[in-house]
């Protein structure tokens, strides 16, 4: 009966991811200005959300283990750390795929970029150490210990990330490439250079505390040109009104305003979480993250009851593992 | 309580002691950071960096790999020296596991002080580092060795018991140091310049909180690798 219900579950977790990948590809719109290279963030999140989740689970079994001494604590621990590593170097490959097609780099020491790579290393370091004991129950209790260890210092990368963010490749800062987070400063009839846009600041118009730019906006080589009008409140320090670029999702925000020399700091900014307000790609993406936690689950477990079964079997023919 | 501190102390100075007939660790480091100073400055003092902030941020990576891979070679000393002289057995009957771990801890705790004053003198005389916040350049400096010390002396412990220990010792240890070190680097290029204390504060405050925890984190570890 068991078994065939895990037949069943197996089944079904096949169907399901096989039904986010149609999705993936078929259902989801295009997200503007980002292409088909977009859809890739319904696989890169979800992998990246396992990978978080095997090491917290590894370290949470491996607790189990020094607490209650079960052999099998342990090979759940291993089971986790295996399948996180597996996960973390997919959704690695994913980012840098789409980081590479997008911005044009393929890797940026981003903080979560960092915090992705250090996972990895742990991982890796954590096989490397149980490859170096020979004794079993020596090696399942050193490497629990590692795992708790390690899994105390990495919340310490959340701290380092503010201090790296200047360099961010991840939303809610910009996406276009040759362009930076910083913006553009120009001065009432100047023109500059936005990413591939260029930006011709016709004037910059006062009323009350509310200040509106008017922009014009083209493409370099491009003949039409578009008027926008990105506004700022002096009173309150903040961007008011942020019209989106011609053809694509990106806005333009008014990020300062200096009225003594009459210039203005422009930038572009990224819809942040407006990939997500879309339902058909809000739900391909949940289920894309049910189906990769469901399949991780079902990995761990498979992988964990084969150890269980090498160990038993190593045990009764007297063979040291 | 007395009785613990009494006993770490004991293995602190038995530490102290059996090192410094043999100076194996020390000499270790020391050499270490003369040799990466040395060619550091061959390879930067005719370049004449002027002081922009990368050069400060330049100096302090380089002060850091120096220290670091310098400590990786002599950290892991006291409790390989322990196994290759079969004396862990003896050890384990002599003291309770906490004291066993804040003597080495202590032992680490003063080869660091006395690594990163030799190492950072030899980069303020060859590679004419110039320290305009000294205190703030000391404190991050006390922050990031307290840190590279709690973090490493457990897994010292671990990979004496295990094969291949010194590349094994610094394959552990380096994913767990990345968030110190990043900001010990950045609190050292800092304090390099001259933003007195206040400007280093936060990262000074990031130190000793990850070496709190990584310490705290080893109390309650510690026995579990002792016994095995």
């Amino acid at each position: 009966m068991v078994q065939q219900m895990a037949q069943v579950g197996k089944l079904l977790i096949g169907v399901w991811m096989a039904g986010v990948a149609a999705a993936m590809f078929l259902i989801v719109p295009q997200y503007e200005g980002l292409g088909n290279a977009g859809r890739i963030i319904i696989m890169h999140v979800p992998t990246a959300w396992v990978s978080v989740l095997a090491f917290a689970l590894s370290a949470i079994f491996s607790g189990l283990y020094l607490w209650r001494r079960k052999p099998a604590y342990d090979d759940y621990a291993l089971a986790a750390a295996e399948g996180g590593f597996l996960f973390t170097a997919l959704a690695t490959i994913t980012g840098m795929i789409f980081s590479e097609v997008v911005w044009g780099v393929f890797w940026n020491w981003d903080p979560r970029q960092t915090s992705i790579f250090v996972l990895l290393l742990i991982y890796a370091a954590l096989f490397a150490l149980r490859s170096a004991i020979d004794d079993p129950q020596r090696r399942r209790q050193l490497s629990a210990v590692y795992a708790l260890f390690a899994f105390v210092t990495v919340p310490f990368l959340v701290f380092v990330a503010p201090r790296m963010a200047e360099s961010t490749l991840h939303p809610n800062c910009v996406f276009i490439q040759g362009s930076h987070c910083d913006g553009i400063t120009l001065a009432e009839g100047r023109i500059g250079l936005l990413g591939d846009h260029k930006l011709h600041l016709l004037e910059l118009e006062r009323q009350g505390d509310v200040v509106t730019a008017h922009v014009l906006v083209g493409e370099p080589g491009l003949a039409r040109e578009t008027l926008l009008r990105p506004s700022f409140n002096l009173a309150t320090g903040t961007m008011m009104d942020r019209p989106e670029f011609p053809g694509v999702r990106y806005q333009l925000g008014l990020e300062r305003v200096d009225l003594a020399s009459n210039s203005a700091l422009l930038n572009i900014e990224a819809p942040g979480t407006g990939v997500l307000a879309n339902r058909t790609t809000l739900y391909t993406f949940l289920a894309s993250t049910t189906g990769f936690t469901a399949l991780f689950i079902w990995m761990l477990h498979v992988r964990a009851t084969l150890l269980g079964i090498a160990w038993t079997l190593a045990q009764r023919e007297g063979v040291r593992l | 309580m007395r009785a613990l501190f009494a006993a770490a102390w004991a293995v602190f100075v038995k530490d102290l002691r059996s090192e410094l007939r043999t100076r194996y660790a020390l000499n270790a480091m020391v050499l270490f950071a003369a040799c990466t100073a040395v060619m550091v400055s061959i390879g930067t003092t005719f370049i004449g960096l002027r002081r922009t902030d990368e050069a400060l941020l330049i100096q302090a990576s380089l002060l850091w790999i120096a220290l670091l891979f310098a400590a990786m070679s002599g950290l892991a000393r006291s409790f390989v020296h322990e196994e290759e002289t079969r004396t862990l057995a003896a050890l384990r009957m002599a003291a309770p596991p906490l004291a066993v771990y804040l003597g080495k801890f202590l032992f680490n705790v003063a080869i660091l002080v006395l690594l990163s004053i030799v190492t950072s003198l030899l980069f303020i005389i060859f590679v004419r580092v110039h320290v305009a916040s000294p205190l703030a350049f000391l404190a991050i400096l006390a922050g990031g060795g307290l840190c590279l010390a709690s973090a490493t002396t457990i897994l010292a412990a671990m990979i004496a018991q295990a094969s291949f220990k010194s590349a094994l010792f610094a394959v552990l240890a380096f994913p767990l140091l990345v968030p110190p070190l990043v900001v010990a680097i950045q609190g050292t290029a800092l304090s390099l310049g001259d933003g007195g204390l206040a400007l280093a504060l936060p990262a000074l405050q990031f130190l000793l909180a990850y070496s709190v925890a990584t310490f705290v984190a080893s109390l309650m570890l510690f026995p579990f690798v002792w016994e095995a």
